[in-house]
């Protein structure tokens, strides 16, 4: 079994960067033998977490750390950012029935990175937001 | 890596084809109602949206398909969703945009959906 891998990144407010931490986890995977079909799931939940990372950062200190750790069974995705955090207790579960015909149609994020991990976990404060997510690879 | 977002569009079958390619973000989702608007203007109710090139999304992107949704709804159009890959096939289904759009294989089966010879 090959040894765990693991990769930091910290990435600038810059449109599309996202693409880097995506792309960063595709070599892992390719390096660790991971089928595509077995890391289509985590690439959405990078995307999700570093958007919604960025769109929280605030201008003060707008980069966003990605750190991913990899075993041929599972991937641990962290994702920190250093804006002014938010009481997740607080954020409406989405309802597309809701969505139809409202304004806002955004706010998926956080209910997608819990409905397509395996673990979730969120810690947000005054210092910023740090996001840990686990998804099973076999 | 995820190719920057390009989309292409064709009329069949009196349904507009709009088919995509890389990362469906905020632009992309953007473009994709952009083109979709053009459209609607002249009257056209049956959208096929063929994913097959775009394997990775984010919801915001995905927040502008809602917006086309509701506008189909309006005068009882639909989407369509065809060529999805598993990933994302799991993102709209939580979202829930099934209970409001179709989805099908191929473009072509989208096709014959609206026609109903499927």
């Amino acid at each position: 079994m090959k040894d765990a891998v693991a990769l930091k990144i910290a990435l600038p407010k810059i449109p599309d960067i996202e693409l880097v931490a995506i792309e960063g986890l595709d070599r892992l995977a390719r390096h660790m033998g991971i089928a595509d079909e077995k890391i289509g799931e985590a690439k959405i939940l990078v995307a999700e977490a570093v958007v919604n990372a960025l769109e929280h950062a605030g201008e003060k200190n707008p980069t966003v750390r990605v750190e991913f750790l990899m075993t041929t069974k599972e991937l641990v995705i962290f994702v920190r950012d250093y804006g002014k955090g938010f009481e997740p207790a607080s954020v409406e579960k989405p309802d597309i029935r809701n969505k139809i015909g409202a304004k806002n149609k955004r706010g998926w994020g956080l209910q997608l990175m819990q409905s397509m991990s395996d673990d979730f976990h969120i810690e947000s404060g005054s210092h910023g937001t740090k996001i840990t997510i686990k998804k099973l690879l076999s | 890596m995820e190719q920057p977002f390009t989309l292409t569009s064709e009329m069949r079958d009196n349904c507009l084809v709009i088919t995509t390619s890389g990362y469906v973000n905020n632009v992309g989702g953007e473009a994709i109602a952009a083109e979709f608007g053009r459209h609607f203007e002249g009257g056209t109710k049956h959208v096929v949206v063929n994913l097959a090139q775009s394997k990775v999304v984010n919801s915001i992107g995905m927040s502008f398909l809602i917006e086309i949704i509701e506008q189909l709804q309006e005068v009882d159009g639909k989407l369509v969703f065809t060529n999805l890959d598993p990933a994302v096939e799991k993102m709209l289904a939580i979202m829930g945009l099934f209970k409001f759009a179709g989805k099908e294989s191929t473009v072509e089966d989208a096709v014959k959906s609206f026609s109903g010879q499927k």
